[in-house]
């Protein structure tokens, strides 16, 4: 246990601690709504991080996964009676509704690579949302309402705090865990160079579709929360194209293939957007806002804020210590620190 | 039944040549630069939005009006070409490049919002309500319009692409830019003017998705799915292949429209994901599995 | 293994985490003073005003500031002046939650008014029950808000399945000779448009009207051509749109017109009511003319408030009378309606509010006569059948109603 471990892991700890007590400090539901939704948006952000952002298949179909777990729970909580908090029990296994689905889709998605992959991905989101809105059991264009609990108004949101914020950490213990493991470095392997991965012995098929799986897994607990806090499942906001490409600007914007990226990017943009939205009522700037945004982000930070933010942050402490060294003396530096993310050097498939 | 078949399959071919024109800067600008230009959709909505200015404030006929929107919208092509996308490269370039043209988009779409707002206009001219009677039925006259400019799209690029000097350089970029580089051509200076052609063509195709169907800036979205299935299904880089792959997914469509018309998009999006499970390279892709 | 720039990452992370949460936080403590009994009244609301509802959301903004102008220069409420606050939730179910919720808890708002779409105003009544706020709202009137049963939900609108009932009825009275003989049903997949078409659709075939055509087709396609081609090519004498929008009609307009075929009759269930919107899109008067559309309200209805309200809409935004959106009645309404019950109850408290609404106490509003039933339909809302006539957007159904003019049958051809 070295120094840095023990303070790196009392201040997880005190990041826990902090956010356990949240809802008890900042009582106002307005606090608690914001924080449910952004924990919904850290998980679905790390769980796409988790597939697209190790394997560099780019997915623009997760809202699929969030769709089906969230009607899943909307029909099972209607046609079995549940209590309120009997319902939270259908959260997982909407999860594994929608990590069923992906088996199928990926079997058939990830036979192709790269723009094609996109494309396929932006297919069955639309198949997705057609056939909501044709078929009866998802209760058609009208959609449906989910059977919302009695509680009291003032504590209402505590509930679903809670188990968004179980969720969310788990994801992120989950993305940690996958990023050191043997399995992680095959992702990132097919990301760097499927056919040379491949050649190396790696078996690409099962590797990327596990990683989906999982992926929509996480995905499909969070919809299901969201459906249930808001109370209806209706096709065209289930399955809403802005949804996926939130996601991928907020682990854009903290750091594809990272671990705190998605999770820097979702605590920054998820508030932002909806206090946005509270603050400037007045139309399209914000639209322009967020596109100049995502530009400033793409142009000078590509590898996202935190990747980068944390270059120029090793940069100065190198620089610190440069001038606090003696004259003539070479400071005890630790080797100069490209981070231990494989950064790749090709694209996959060929010349850029 | 016999006509009302013939009926919608020629209204599949007719929209089907409608979608190849809108399609078409996309499918130069993906052949060639390996980019996806996610700010299709709304820049053909630019396109109609520029052909409504001209028609309403400044009467000047939707056809005539071309002469100035082609033009300025090659600019538009360059320019965002030259400021947004020439500096990206390296592994993530895919998903940058999607990324700063979805990024543009957005900023193109709040620019139209704050000009027009958000009611529905479309392009009207003479020839936009009339049609032609053929074989027990009537064509409307834009759609001939619109696939007779989509062929004459199609011929135009391939002329610059096989019979002139740039259209050479553009085929050497497309096909190994190191080597284009190697042999003094400005690679830079020719994705640049392949963007800004791709985004020009779309302002013939802007004027037609005008006259056809009412606009608001939000119709960018449903257009770019579309014409991004079809691009894909068609394959990398074939202009006429975009046009083949444009009419079969619209033929397909319009005779689904006559028993199930509800499932009719479902169809559309199914079609190509099953056609891409067979054949990854697309209808006519040129390249073999590797790099697909 | 680099540590530095892990620990680099990790205080980022942990200082942004920070910082989310002093922002949120932050702007959940901020915002409105604490409810007195003498200051102005505050009316919350949130309205989509960007995103996919925003034409009849900021009809909808229109529709509530003009009445907030109107009750004020009358003295307000109780005495005291009203005062709106409008947020924007860019037509999004998650965005209205925490509209509401932040308007409620943060903003301490007195009473609050709906939001446009059903879509919307069955999460936000959700919101408002859970604080004990009535929810009178002008664009709630699908199954699926009712279906929720909440207590607190008043629509002082049409409920929507029944509006095409003159239109049947006007026809039931036709002599036999004079009826249409076939009919087509083509139908936008949309809770608004379908129910009151399959309705009338069920009661029209009973009368021998042989249907031809009765299919939904997605509500956002990208071309309608190849439908309008197929309805055409069949030729009903009547065509019954379920329709949601102008694009909608204006589409299968331009292919019926394409195809040299015209209906005896064109009724849509939206679209030919949205005013100069509608008349700009289709080509002038000369191809409107003959078209039906159901509405609870138009801008010629003859009540003196609500022709006040036109005249006051025209002078405030310009236009003319006859380009007045029927969501600026639904909204007025709902001010209105809300209005009477504060005077009546003498409190701003929701459920005195509530129990008075559910008392079947008739309310007037610009729309005429509001009365709400358990689950919060105004059962007295009137069903009225619109035409355009050389230009003119008139009342021609019921034809016993007054201010219904001759119904112009059969229906003009196109002239573009």
């Amino acid at each position: 246990m070295t120094k840095q471990t023990v303070a790196q892991g009392s201040g997880l700890l005190l990041l826990l601690a902090v956010a356990a007590v949240f809802p008890l400090v900042f009582t106002n539901p307005t606090a608690t709504n914001f924080a449910v939704v952004t924990l919904v948006f850290v998980a679905v952000a790390s769980a796409w991080n988790i597939f697209s952002g190790f394997s560099g298949y780019l997915s623009l179909g997760h809202a699929v996964f969030y769709g089906t777990g969230a009607y899943f729970l909307t029909v099972a909580a209607n046609d079995w009676k549940l209590s309120a908090g009997a319902i939270f029990w259908l959260v997982p296994l909407a999860g594994l509704a929608a990590a069923v689905i992906a088996v199928p889709l990926g079997l058939v998605a990830l036979r192709v690579r790269r723009h094609t992959f996109v494309v396929i991905t932006i297919a069955f989101f639309f198949i997705a949302q057609l056939s909501a809105s044709n078929l009866s059991v998802t209760g058609g264009s009208s959609g449906m309402l989910v059977p919302q609990p009695n509680w009291a108004g003032a504590t209402f949101n505590n509930p679903f705090y809670y188990v968004a914020l179980v969720i969310a950490v788990a994801t992120i213990v989950l993305a940690w865990l996958v990023r050191r493991s043997r399995f992680g470095l095959q992702l990132r392997a097919i990301r760097d160079d499927e056919d040379r991965a491949a050649g190396l012995g790696v078996r690409a098929m099962p590797v990327k579709l596990a990683a989906l799986v999982l992926s929509a897994f996480i995905t499909g607990m969070a919809g299901a929360v969201w459906v249930y806090f808001t109370g209806e499942a209706v096709p065209q906001f289930v399955f809403d194209p802005l949804f996926d490409l939130a996601i991928v600007l907020m682990a854009f914007f903290g750091g594809l293939g990272t671990v705190a990226g998605p999770v820097l990017g979702a605590l920054v943009l998820q508030p932002a957007q909806l206090w946005l939205n509270l603050e400037e009522t007045n139309s399209y700037s914000s639209e322009i806002l967020f596109g100049a945004l995502f530009l400033v982000v793409i142009l000078f930070l590509p590898r996202g804020v935190l990747p980068t933010g944390a270059e120029y942050l090793s940069k100065a402490q190198a620089w610190i210590r440069r001038r606090r060294a003696a004259p003539g003396e070479t400071a005890r530096e630790p080797a100069a620190g490209a981070d231990d993310a494989i950064t790749p050097t090709s694209a996959p498939g060929g010349a850029a | 039944m016999g006509t009302e078949i013939a009926h919608a399959i020629a209204d599949g071919i007719l929209g089907g040549g409608v979608y190849a024109l809108m399609a078409a800067g996309l499918t130069l600008v993906f052949g060639v630069l390996d980019i996806i230009n996610v700010a299709q959709g709304i820049l053909v909505v630019l396109g109609a939005y520029l052909s409504y200015v001209l028609s309403v404030h400044l009467h000047i006929d939707l056809l005539v009006g071309l002469l100035i929107t082609v033009p300025a919208m090659f600019v538009i092509g360059v320019g965002i070409y030259w400021l947004f996308i020439r500096t990206l490269r390296g592994a993530e370039r895919t998903s940058m490049t999607l990324l700063a043209c979805f990024a543009v988009a957005l900023i193109i779409e709040g620019v139209l919002y704050r000009e027009f707002g958000s009611n529905y206009v479309s392009l009207n001219a003479w020839y936009v309500n009339q049609s032609v009677h053929i074989f027990g039925f009537y064509l409307a006259d834009i759609y001939l319009i619109g696939f007779g400019l989509a062929v004459a799209a199609v011929v135009v690029l391939y002329l610059i692409l096989y019979r002139t000097t740039f259209g050479r350089a553009v085929r050497a970029t497309m096909q190994n830019q190191t080597a284009a580089r190697l042999i003094g051509i400005d690679v830079n200076r020719v994705a640049a003017l392949t963007f800004g052609i791709g985004v020009a063509v779309t302002a013939i195709g802007g004027m037609v998705y005008g006259s056809i169907t009412s606009f608001t800036p939000n119709s960018g979205y449903d257009l770019i799915s579309r014409l991004l299935a079809i691009v894909i299904l068609a394959g990398m880089g074939s202009i006429g292949g975009a046009l083949a792959a444009a009419v079969f997914m619209t033929t397909i469509e319009a005779l689904v429209d006559i028993w199930q018309p509800d499932w009719s998009i479902v169809v559309f999006y199914l079609a190509m994901v099953i056609v891409l499970t067979f054949r990854p390279q697309g209808l006519f892709g040129r390249h073999a599995v590797r790099a697909q | 293994m680099r540590s530095h720039p892990h620990r680099a990452r990790y205080l980022a992370l942990g200082t942004t985490a920070l910082l989310a949460a002093a922002l949120i936080a932050g702007c959940s403590s901020g915002g409105g003073s604490k409810p007195s009994s003498s200051g102005p009244i505050i009316i919350g609301t949130s309205l989509s005003l960007t995103g996919d509802f925003s034409t009849d959301g900021i009809a909808f903004e229109k529709g509530y500031e003009l009445w907030v102008h109107d009750i004020n220069a009358h003295g307000g409420i109780m005495g005291r002046k009203v005062q709106l606050d409008i947020l924007n939730d860019n037509s999004s179910q998650t965005q209205v939650v925490t509209n509401y919720t932040d308007l409620i808890n943060v903003k301490h708002v007195d009473l609050t008014f709906g939001p446009f779409s059903s879509l919307l105003t069955a999460p936000a009544a959700e919101v408002a029950h859970r604080y004990n706020f009535a929810f009178i709202e002008g664009a709630g009137g699908s199954p699926l808000v009712f279906g929720e049963k909440l207590p607190d939900v008043f629509d002082v609108a049409l409920p929507v399945a029944n509006e095409l009932d003159p239109f049947v009825n006007w026809i039931k009275s036709l002599p036999a000779s004079q009826r249409p003989t076939t009919a087509a049903y083509p139908m936008a997949n949309d809770p608004f448009a379908t129910p009151q078409v399959q309705l009338a659709q069920s009661e029209l075939q009973p009368l021998g009207i042989k249907t031809l055509y009765s299919k939904i087709f997605p509500e956002e396609e990208p071309d309608y051509l190849p439908n309008a081609d197929i309805v055409a090519g069949k030729k009903p004498q009547a065509v019954i749109l379920g329709s949601v929008d102008v694009p909608t009609v204006a589409a299968f307009m331009k292919g019926f017109e394409e195809q040299h075929y015209n209906p005896k009759v064109f009724v849509a269930a939206a679209g030919p009511d949205q005013g100069s919107a509608f008349e700009s899109a289709v080509g002038g008067p000369g191809n409107a003319n003959g078209m039906m559309v159901p509405d609870a309200w138009y801008p010629g209805y003859p009540s003196a408030t609500s022709q006040a309200m036109v005249n006051e809409y025209v002078a405030k935004y310009g236009g003319t009378a006859s380009g007045v959106n029927a969501d600026v009645a639904e909204a007025y309404s709902v001010g209105e309606v809300t209005a009477q019950a504060v005077e009546a109850t003498h409190s701003l408290s929701g459920p005195k509010l509530i129990a008075y609404l559910h008392s079947g106490v008739t309310l007037t509003s610009v729309e005429g006569p509001v009365s709400f039933n358990s689950i919060g339909e105004n059962v007295k809302a009137i069903a009225f059948i619109f035409q355009w006539q050389n230009g003119k957007f008139v009342q021609v159904l019921p034809t016993t109603a007054t201010g219904s003019v001759p119904i112009l049958y059969p229906k003009t051809n196109w002239s573009s």
